[in-house]
């Protein structure tokens, strides 16, 4: 019962830290971003290739491989994103579907195909009314959680946080005031990344590294974005919570529909709430 | 003179495209050709909706695959007869259809595409281990027909003829349908529903009609696909295929039938030789795309036609 609600937990905070990306993509720019799989993925394998380079010490591992996708976060706004603006919006959906296609070809022809299973970075575990809790995964949980503080805090107090909230809800307006509103969009599309970088870093050593993990994950944090409803930070937050307990508890009973039960709650809640794009 | 020629063109031109690939048949073999010809049939179901409708879905394979389980089922429990599994395949994608889109139509844009792509992979994963029992999971299964009069499922020749034939006719109707009012309706919602809907229609009929066509004739592809490989595996309901389509109608030229004619043998053309000399092929797909988004949006047809209409002008005004 615990470990399921723990597992539940650990899956919803990765979800969370990689859909944040997405939604203020969607919110912001009006594209939905295949290619932010890419970067989840990439985040992973620069965790892997740095872990070696750093003698195994975790901590400085992930904060390179958080750090290295700037650049291509960067080139992939700047050269393919921002060109789609205001677009119609299967071009775009198309144009970073193919980013995502070029992008775990390289990493193919980089790293192989062969998957490289991770070791859990803490190893020790907690003890919680008689069950044996992963510290590592209470880690992630809590991680998730200073994440959103930290965003709340961010939005709300710094004057750059403010004015993405306000391009959310006019971006005619806050351009009219003369404030370059593509900048800060862009800005926030590489905070993005490097949370999707962040979410690759946290959940490689509970799966394994492989090309192809970037479109599984995009699956169900399209799902967490479409039930949250696009753009908003708190909904992303609930709703990925909730389907990662859909997850567990699905998991619990039949292991391999844990996935496709998020599916079937999302197009329920599509059903009741369709979101108008 | 020049536009008599193109409108007689136009009036016989099932008969051209039937040549066409008659002529195709002897140049990539005939078993290669019958690919060609039913993967033309699921671009072309496809596009009624993305072309003409502007809907994208990214979950298409999941109607193709329902199609290709319904008669590869119907092969193993009901009856051998490939009449019978086609039109069972008929029945379940219109089901399908009738079941799911109530529920997509209502949406637009990326909506419609994440929403079709989850129902695909619901789809897979009933096919690979919910139904594994059934469908045989991951190895798939096999679907022996009987040889009902002339059609000897065995001879790759009529296999081709018979393909052939739906092809001709899959082209047939929808050049009826994109001609006719409703054609016309579905791309008035693609421009504007709002306005479709301001006209007194009532646009979730037309749409909900649009989709479930749409999905009746990627099983009808599906169905034919069994029958010329006579087993059915996952790959056919596989999530991650559905680019395949998407690429084949860009690369043709969305809005229009003889596009997703070319778009779909221009793509079964790269797709079976290209890997042959080029290893890095998903890399070499995803450059393309973005030069088809970015340079070329009306496609190889587009492209063609405009720059004979091009010519055409110049001709009249010399």
């Amino acid at each position: 019962m615990i470990d399921t609600i723990a597992y539940g937990l650990t899956i919803g905070g990765i979800l969370y830290i990689i859909s944040i990306g997405l939604s203020l993509t969607f919110g912001t720019m009006r594209i939905v971003n295949f290619a932010h799989a890419l970067v989840y993925t990439v985040g992973a394998y620069v965790l892997v290739a740095s872990l070696s380079l750093f003698n195994g010490h975790f901590i400085a591992a992930s904060v390179v491989a958080v750090l290295a996708v700037i650049p291509l976060a960067y080139l992939i706004e700047r050269y393919v994103i921002r060109r789609l603006y205001g677009e119609s919006i299967d071009y775009a959906i198309i144009a970073t579907y193919a980013v995502l296609l070029i992008g775990v070809d390289a990493i193919k022809w980089i790293w192989g195909a062969i998957p490289i299973p991770l070791s859990d970075p803490v190893g020790k575990a907690w003890n919680i009314l008689g069950v044996e809790l992963p510290l590592y995964r209470i880690i992630i949980i809590a991680l998730s959680i200073c994440v959103f503080f930290i965003l709340e805090l961010f939005f709300k107090y710094t004057i750059v946080g403010k004015i993405v909230v306000a391009g959310l809800e006019d971006k005619e307006a806050v351009r009219s005031l003369g404030i370059k509103v593509d900048r800060y969009f862009s800005l926030v599309f590489v905070i993005g990344s490097c949370l999707a970088a962040l979410g690759g870093v946290l959940y490689a050593p509970i799966t394994t590294v492989h090309p192809y993990m970037g479109f599984q994950v995009l699956l169900l944090c399209f799902a967490v974005v479409l039930v949250g409803g696009l753009g908003s930070m708190r909904g992303t937050f609930l709703s990925a919570f909730a389907l990662g307990m859909v997850m567990a508890v699905t998991g619990r009973f039949w292991g391999p529909a844990a996935e496709t039960m998020v599916f079937v709650v999302m197009a329920i809640v599509l059903i009741f709430k369709p979101i108008e794009v | 003179m020049r536009n008599n020629f193109l409108e007689i063109v136009r009036k016989v031109d099932i008969l051209f495209i039937g040549c066409a690939f008659l002529l195709l048949a002897p140049v990539l073999t005939v078993q290669r050709t019958n690919d060609f010809i039913i993967f033309c049939i699921f671009v072309l179901a496809y596009n009624l909706l993305y072309g003409f409708m502007g809907r994208l879905s990214f979950g298409h394979m999941l109607y193709f695959g329902v199609g290709a389980y319904a008669s590869a089922l119907t092969a193993e429990h009901l009856s051998a007869n490939p009449f019978a599994a086609i039109a069972v395949a008929l029945v379940a994608g219109a089901g399908t259809g009738i079941l799911l889109g109530p529920i997509t139509v209502r949406t637009t844009g990326a909506c419609f595409a994440l929403i079709n792509l989850a129902f695909n992979q619901v789809g897979y994963f009933l096919a690979l281990i919910a139904l594994a029992k059934w469908t045989g999971g991951e190895d798939g299964m096999a679907a022996f027909f009987d040889n009902i009069w002339i059609f000897d499922l065995g001879n790759r020749y009529v296999v081709f003829g018979f393909s052939l034939l739906c092809l001709l006719l899959v082209v047939y109707i929808m050049k009826r349908l994109t001609s006719s009012s409703f054609g016309i309706l579905l791309r008035t919602i693609k421009e504007n529903e709002t306005r479709a809907k301001f006209l007194g229609y009532n646009t979730f009929r037309y749409k909900l009609a649009a989709f479930v066509i749409s999905t009746t004739l990627s099983a009808f592809a599906g169905a034919l696909s069994i029958i010329n490989y006579t087993y059915v595996t996952p790959s056919f309901i596989d999530t991650t295929r559905n680019v395949e389509v998407i690429f084949a109608s860009l690369i043709g030229g969305s809005a229009s039938i003889y596009g997703s004619l070319v778009g779909g043998i221009s793509y079964m053309i790269i797709s079976n030789y290209l890997p042959k000399y080029i290893q890095r092929w998903e890399m070499f797909l995803g450059v393309a795309l973005l030069l088809l988004v970015f340079r070329f949006r009306s496609g190889l047809w587009g492209y063609i036609s405009e720059t004979v209409e091009k010519y055409a002008l110049k001709g009249a005004r010399e």
